[in-house]
């Protein structure tokens, strides 16, 4: 037992030394950080975007500009509700971030449904200006003032000698060296009244006779892609729709009014109508009573599983890959035969699965660790809402089965690398062997995402029983109630599975290490799996 | 009974057909440095292999400090395999101290004595420096001493001089006497006979995984008679019939060189005096040009008893 942890911790000691490990503890809490800074940066710097409107039709204009204001509103809206919920008094955190979201979505909805009333009356209330006073009260004695988003589509005027009057295609023909980014428009410059000059993003073209384009049920549809059918949208950026959709939803709330009034009908009834939901209320029958509404934080432990799964197979790739390295580099370097000489091989063997089984533990914690100190020092309501899933998390059952099938699948899997590590002389030789051995690693990743969906599903029970899926699939299904024969049954042919594997590789190993020449083929496996030493 | 560290006895191993020790028998007495000798390829290695119960023999039986199996005593063995590495990214002292640890050394007590013995052999200055950035030779001393390092009983080092310079060649003879002076066995194989002229008390000779020869020094010189290598013009008939002569060989029978000189070499017994040979050829007067007496270096004795299995093996 002495010699099994002098091995462990030289395994350990060393691993702990190379690049590798640290650029594994290091990469996770990195990336975390990346994501959340780079997030809220993009939001902050959204460019200015410039737009020229031209309405031949003279119907639509105010229409438009109604869409881009709503869009303004909306992220003003957003943003108040994120500042709301970052610098409101202590409260009930879940509670406050649930009716919030609940509040924002009800608001989102309407403006997107064209409730150009509802956006009325907001700012006929005084807009933000109201929300503000309104929400003051709730809100902490040091919360910095609320800044509200710049901004972003602003009207451009029409160049110097564009005829706004002329036929499309002339216009789009003077147009096109503004459009394409070759000349620069005059405007306004964001900070004073100088003018600056700018790249113009979309021209909007509204045609005289836009309305024989309307499509109705009725009429034989057009082919979609008729080019300049109904408004035009010219712009080169492709993937910024924020624009084109708002304005489509605006004009089309407007040309469905006009119908309404065309046949009769009150558009305000309508409205009434459309705003008119019956809510549907999520609940968890497996919830304590009074506690069955099902929140933000429950739909967050029936998908932790999956990051549980993940964490399982990184953590093992990293570990048995190293494992399979170093064995190979002590059979090469003819180390283990001196190591042999002093220890046995299932000394050795066990000294290096403990030794590795260590380091990756401390990668889990030194993530675990840094996740946890992300979420007490990263200002901001993101951070907050990984908080309250960390205490989902710790207040569920899920630890104790990540820690058994993190262990166990560890066992089964550096079992069967350390053999294959012992059989081959360099990793070129090894890497075909590992082939299948990755290709079935990557099964229980592939399916992770539809077993959290059906967790006791066929598929999820007939892999739960394959032992090399076991720890995977087990794990994934670990937060909905898998049936007590499948928790116990497959356990038991886990731990039936881990030792025979154990035992195996270790007749393999003994054998293998001091192997010289070419990896073995399958028969002279079979015949190592026989022999008695 | 004496007391012997190493006891072999009818020890054979086969791979498939192929018969890589052969029914070896032999036994080491306690403190003596013990040479194993043989061709590449005659079955030392796997015979040191076996001697550590890293492989099993299929028939006969060893005996290794008391135990039918070296695990058991592994501790008090120390051993360097044949091929050397050593872990790259370990410091030297680490290494020296970590085998050491293996073997049971306590942990402050294994790495005092890393830097003791890099002290003594030379590679104090090395101490602190990782494994990678040795040269071959220095790598290989670090090893040896790795493998000694806790004090064993019986070292067992198989090819310790290949690949070192004559400087580090003698650093490790000295290496070799002083753990027999402290009353260590060592056994290590080679196939330099210098080295093993110069060390060992005993050698065993195996070639093709048969035993050819177990015994001291001296008595391998005995296998092969004396020599006296003559040369001159004209006829030696006079002293051939002289007392201790066992032979005479004419070399290059019928092909003398302008001048008429011929060579002869006379075998010679143990016990013969060639200083009386001089005498009788003075007396005699036979014009020498030439009078060599030599040795039988252990050299000629290996190239004796093994050279037709050597060059075979070569031209295979």
């Amino acid at each position: 037992m002495k010699m099994i942890w002098l091995i462990a911790a030289r395994e350990y000691a060393e691993n702990v030394k190379t690049k590798g490990f640290w650029i594994g503890i290091l990469l996770f809490p990195m990336i975390l950080i990346a994501v959340f800074f780079f997030q809220s940066m993009l939001a902050e710097s959204a460019p200015t975007r410039h737009y020229i409107l031209i309405d031949q039709s003279g119907q639509y204009a105010p229409a438009v500009e109604s869409a881009i204001r709503q869009e303004h509103q909306r992220r003003i809206l957003q943003e108040f509700v994120a500042y709301v919920i970052e610098h409101r008094k202590e409260a009930n955190p879940e509670q406050t971030v649930a009716s919030a979201d609940a509040q924002i979505n009800q608001l989102i909805d309407d403006v997107d449904a064209g409730e150009v009333a509802a956006m009325d009356q907001w700012l006929d209330n005084g807009g933000l200006n109201f929300a503000l006073t309104l929400a003051t009260p709730y809100l902490r004695e040091d919360a910095p003032p609320f800044v509200a988003p710049r901004e972003q589509f602003i009207q451009a005027p029409l160049p110097e000698g564009v005829n706004a009057s002329a036929a499309p295609e002339e216009i789009i023909e003077q147009i096109r060296p503004w459009l394409s980014g070759q000349r620069q428009l005059r405007v306004e410059s964001s900070n004073g009244s100088d003018e600056e000059s700018g790249d113009l993003f979309a021209l909007i073209l509204i045609p005289a006779q836009v309305n024989n384009s309307i499509l109705r049920p009725s009429a034989v549809p057009l082919a979609m892609n008729q080019s300049g059918a109904g408004i035009q949208y010219w712009a080169r950026n492709l993937t910024d729709v924020r624009l084109p959709n708002a304005i489509e939803r605006s004009i089309n709330t407007t040309i469905r009014n006009n119908e309404f009034a065309a046949r009769g009908v009150d558009a305000g009834i309508v409205r009434e109508v459309q705003r008119t939901r019956l809510p549907v209320s999520r609940l968890d029958p497996s919830a304590e009573q009074g506690q069955e509404a099902v929140g933000v934080a429950d739909q967050f432990r029936q998908w932790a599983p999956v990051g549980f799964v993940y964490l399982i197979f990184v953590s093992l790739m990293q570990s048995v890959q190293y494992l399979l390295s170093n064995t190979i580099e002590e059979k090469s370097n003819r180390i283990i035969e001196v190591l042999l000489a002093s220890v046995t091989p299932l000394e050795l063997m066990m000294g290096k699965l403990l030794g590795i089984g260590l380091s990756g533990i401390t990668t889990i914690i030194a993530w675990l660790l840094s996740f946890l100190a992300f979420i007490l020092f990263y200002p901001g309501n993101q951070a907050e809402v990984l908080g309250q899933f960390l205490d989902v998390l710790l207040s569920s059952d899920l630890i104790p089965y990540f820690v058994f099938y993190y262990l166990a699948g560890y066992a089964l899997y550096s079992g069967i690398f350390l053999a294959i590590g012992s059989l081959c002389n360099t990793l070129k030789e090894a890497q075909s062997l590992m082939m299948p051995m990755i290709m079935i690693l990557m099964l229980p990743l592939a399916t992770m995402t539809y077993i959290a969906q059906d967790p006791n599903g066929p598929v999820a029970r007939i892999m739960s029983w394959i032992p090399l899926f076991t720890p995977f699939t087990m794990m994934n299904r670990a937060a909905a109630d898998p049936p007590l024969l499948d928790v116990i049954g497959t356990t038991v042919v886990l731990l039936l599975s881990i030792a025979l594997v154990l035992w195996l590789s270790g007749k393999i190993f003994r054998q293998g290490v001091l192997r010289t020449g070419q990896p073995p083929r399958l028969v002279e496996i079979a015949r190592m799996l026989r022999h008695r030493h | 009974m004496q007391d012997n560290v190493l006891e072999l006895t009818r020890v054979s191993k086969r791979y498939g057909a192929f018969t890589a020790v052969d029914d070896i028998s032999f036994a080491i007495p306690r403190g003596t440095i013990y040479g194993f000798l043989g061709p590449n390829g005659a079955g030392k290695t796997t015979t040191i292999r076996m001697i550590l119960d890293i492989l099993r023999p299929d028939s006969g039986s060893i005996n290794i400090l008391g135990e039918t199996s070296a695990l058991n005593v592994r501790q008090r063995i120390g051993y360097l395999p044949e091929e050397k590495g050593l872990y790259k990214k370990m410091k030297v002292w680490a290494i020296i101290s970590y085998f050491a640890t293996l073997k049971g050394m306590d942990k402050r007590a294994a790495k005092t004595r890393a830097f003791e013995l890099l002290e003594t052999y030379g590679l104090k200055d090395y101490a602190e420096a990782k494994v990678e950035s040795l040269s071959k030779g220095m790598g290989q001393k670090v090893q040896v001493l790795s493998a000694v390092a806790h004090r064993p009983e019986l070292v067992i080092l198989d090819e310790p001089f290949s690949g070192l310079d004559p400087v580090n060649q003698e650093v490790l003879e000295q290496l070799i006497n002083d753990m027999a002076t402290a009353g260590q066995t060592v056994i290590f194989s080679t196939h330099i006979m210098q080295h093993a002229e110069r060390l060992c008390d005993r050698m065993l000779l195996i070639a093709k995984g048969r035993k050819i020869f177990d015994g001291t020094i001296t008595d391998a010189r005995a296998i092969i008679p004396r020599r006296v290598i003559l040369e001159c013009q004209g006829d030696i008939s006079p002293i051939m019939k002289m007392e201790g002569i066992l032979g005479v060989i004419e070399k290059n029978v019928g092909n003398t060189d302008t001048n008429g000189t011929r060579q002869w070499e006379l075998q010679i017994h143990e016990q013969a005096n060639p200083q009386l040979i001089l005498q009788r050829c003075f007396e005699n007067g036979i014009p020498l040009s030439r009078f060599d007496y030599t040795q039988p270096s252990l050299h000629d004795v290996f190239v004796q008893l093994v050279g037709n299995d050597a060059r075979e093996h070569h031209f295979r």
